[in-house]
């Protein structure tokens, strides 16, 4: 495997987003070029003068790199040159303030691969919920306490906002699952024009649970039915991951400080039925058990 | 009376909770979050309403909605949360609807870094949106004065029916000192007549920056800009420390002033004679008690941290054409001896 995201940057010990990149970029190549947002990938592997990124990569602002993508690929295109075209952003910037730009770039029908690496908050300015944030999930801004118990919103359905664009590419990833993320950052690099992939990446610090545990913590995610792994091709459902062996979300939740309150307060054992519920219905939706 | 050690971004939502503040609307930026946090721990604990927003514009567009309807809204961000705020906040100046706005000043330009700094001072003083319209803008040095101030602003913003900006930065937002309490909470009996409240009693108000006319446009202007000089007229405050006899003043606001005062009391104690003069509002800008000065022969010094964004204030008040400068960038804060340097150079 190639390294295309040098060693000696700076996300936290346990963090799966290097990971996430390192399998993108592998994917992708050195004939590629990348923007990101504002994120806590822009923070950590781009502390003036170093960078990490052996590709070219631009940042934009926080709400603008599907902007600046769409630029960079009009410009590409204007040149003759056949270059992947990546942007790789968080959910804040994804599902929130970025939401217009993307929109745009998606209804132009740019070729560009948006990979959304997704931890379900603002964990660079200090866990503040984002659209992306699962329901109930503690945040400094959805504090769990009395009047409270976490985030009151269910997570917004970013790949269906990208599949009523018309996106011929839209998928879900997790980093628990490399070859998959592999292949399908390839899938959406040929796609002609736009692609979407969300790939579901732990934060040790947001969600809080022991940095060694990542990876599972990622594969709980896919074996309790919450993050579901699915391909659609041109608006049709192509791929879906069958779970061998599913799993309750609670063993899930009760390994991360985010649900912890969920278990001491009155009222949590009923939110702990209405994951429970979420999680049944991806089971049901995308047939996940065979 | 309460006293509390906090931080000073804590002390912005006590003095607003204590103003009768009874929304707030944001999205993440450091080093301004913590705003954001307090707020959402507090605020529904009160019965006030929380919502965080999806951008910085949704932010101050939501600040826009409620204050129409005559709340007493809050919302904060920093530098570039700022830059984005600015069409709304235009908005709002122009449709004379009071907010209070924090601005928690990091170092720039573009993404810079969260470091502190003072270099959001021409937008916040000058307009920063599209059109001739003034913030009322506040300079706190203290998170007293973050906590104070924060009940001033609304005050202010309700008087004139103006947009009240607090500006802070990076140090005090987070900087944590004795917080004493207000006395009491300010029970707004404030004419809201103007406001729009979708029912009968509202019907012919009308809160808008739209007039197609040119005629109408250039009145509505100049109504505003009558406003602007009755704010400068009425509001404007500072602070002075041995300026009496001196021969050189510091003008510094905010954290900076905290700089410039050790600097007077070592340059005084070397025997030159020197003061401080310390802006509260730097809009209005207190320019008068400067002229006094300069018509003195005082020399003057801008101690801030940008390019001199405050020292063209200076100039203006004072009529002197050189204003000495001393500055830090990209979040570093200015040393004693730096100033001690520029005061020597001058006597």
């Amino acid at each position: 495997m190639q390294n295309l995201l040098a060693p000696g940057h700076r996300a936290c010990a346990g963090c799966s987003m290097p990971t996430v990149i390192r399998l993108v970029l592998d994917a992708a190549g050195t004939n590629t070029i990348v923007v990101s947002p504002t994120s806590c990938l822009e923070v950590t592997t781009t502390p003036f003068p170093e960078s990490a990124w052996v590709v070219p990569w631009i940042h934009s602002l926080f709400e603008n790199a599907s902007a600046v993508a769409s630029g960079v690929e009009v410009m590409m295109k204007r040149q003759c040159k056949d270059t992947n075209v990546l942007v790789i952003g968080g959910d804040g910037s994804t599902f929130d303030i970025g939401m217009g730009s993307n929109s745009g770039m998606f209804e132009r029908g740019h070729k560009v691969a948006y990979i959304c690496y997704d931890n379900e908050a603002y964990m660079n300015t200090g866990v503040q919920r984002s659209g992306s944030t699962p329901f109930c999930a503690h945040t400094t801004t959805t504090p769990a306490g009395e009047l409270s118990l976490g985030n009151p919103r269910p997570k917004k359905d970013m790949p269906a906002i990208a599949l009523a664009h018309g996106v011929p590419y839209v998928a879900t990833a997790s980093v628990a699952y490399p070859v998959d993320l592999r292949k399908k950052v390839e899938r959406a690099l040929q796609t002609q024009g736009p692609s979407y992939i969300q790939v579901n990446a732990p934060c040790i610090t947001g969600w809080t649970f022991d940095a060694g545990t990542t990876i599972e913590i990622a594969r709980l995610a896919v074996e309790t039915g919450l993050w579901p792994l699915f391909e659609y091709v041109n608006g049709e459902l192509t791929e879906v991951k069958k779970i061998r062996r599913i799993k309750l979300v609670d063993e899930y939740l009760k390994v991360q400080g985010r649900y912890k309150h969920l278990y001491k307060m009155p009222g949590g054992a009923e939110i702990l039925r209405s994951i429970q519920d979420i999680a049944d219905k991806n089971i049901a939706m995308y047939k996940l058990v065979d | 009376m309460a006293t509390q050690l906090v931080a000073g971004n804590m002390a912005v939502i006590i003095g607003a909770l204590y103003a009768g503040c009874d929304c707030f609307f944001g999205y993440p930026i450091t080093p301004a979050s913590e705003i954001l946090h307090e707020a959402s721990r507090y605020f529904p604990k009160l019965s006030r309403k929380f919502v965080q927003a999806e951008s910085e514009e949704a932010a101050i567009n939501m600040a826009y909605g409620a204050a129409s309807a005559g709340h007493r809204v809050l919302a904060a961000s920093s530098g570039p949360g700022m830059s984005l705020k600015q069409e709304g906040i235009t908005y709002l100046a122009g449709s004379e609807i009071p907010c209070v706005i924090v601005d928690i000043q990091r170092a720039g330009p573009g993404l810079g870094n969260i470091g502190p700094e003072q270099s959001d001072y021409n937008q916040a003083c000058k307009g920063g949106g599209h059109g001739s319209y003034k913030n009322i803008v506040l300079a706190p040095n203290s998170v007293q004065e973050m906590c104070d101030f924060a009940m001033e602003a609304f005050k202010l913003a309700f008087k004139y029916r103006n947009p009240a900006i607090i500006l802070a930065d990076g140090v005090l937002g987070h900087m944590v000192e004795p917080l004493r309490f207000p006395q009491k909470a300010v029970v707004p009996e404030i004419d809201i007549s103007w406001a729009v409240n979708g029912n009968a009693a509202t019907k012919g108000n009308v809160l808008t920056s739209i007039f197609l006319n040119f005629d109408e446009l250039e009145r509505h202007n100049l109504k505003l800009q009558e406003k602007y000089l009755k704010i400068g007229d009425n509001e404007t405050a500072f602070e002075e420390y041995k300026v009496d006899d001196a021969d050189v003043v510091l003008v510094a606001y905010g954290i900076s002033s905290r700089i410039a005062k050790t600097a007077v009391d070592i340059a005084r104690s070397r025997g030159i004679k020197t003061g401080l003069y310390r802006p509260i509002t730097i809009y209005p800008f207190p320019d008068k008690r400067l002229s006094e000065l300069a018509g003195r022969g005082c020399r003057f010094i801008s101690v801030e941290m940008s390019n001199g964004q405050m020292r063209d204030d200076i100039r203006l008040a004072t009529g002197c054409a050189i204003v000495e400068l001393v500055c830090r960038y990209g979040g570093n804060l200015m040393q004693i001896d730096q100033i001690m340097q520029k005061i020597r150079e001058l006597t």
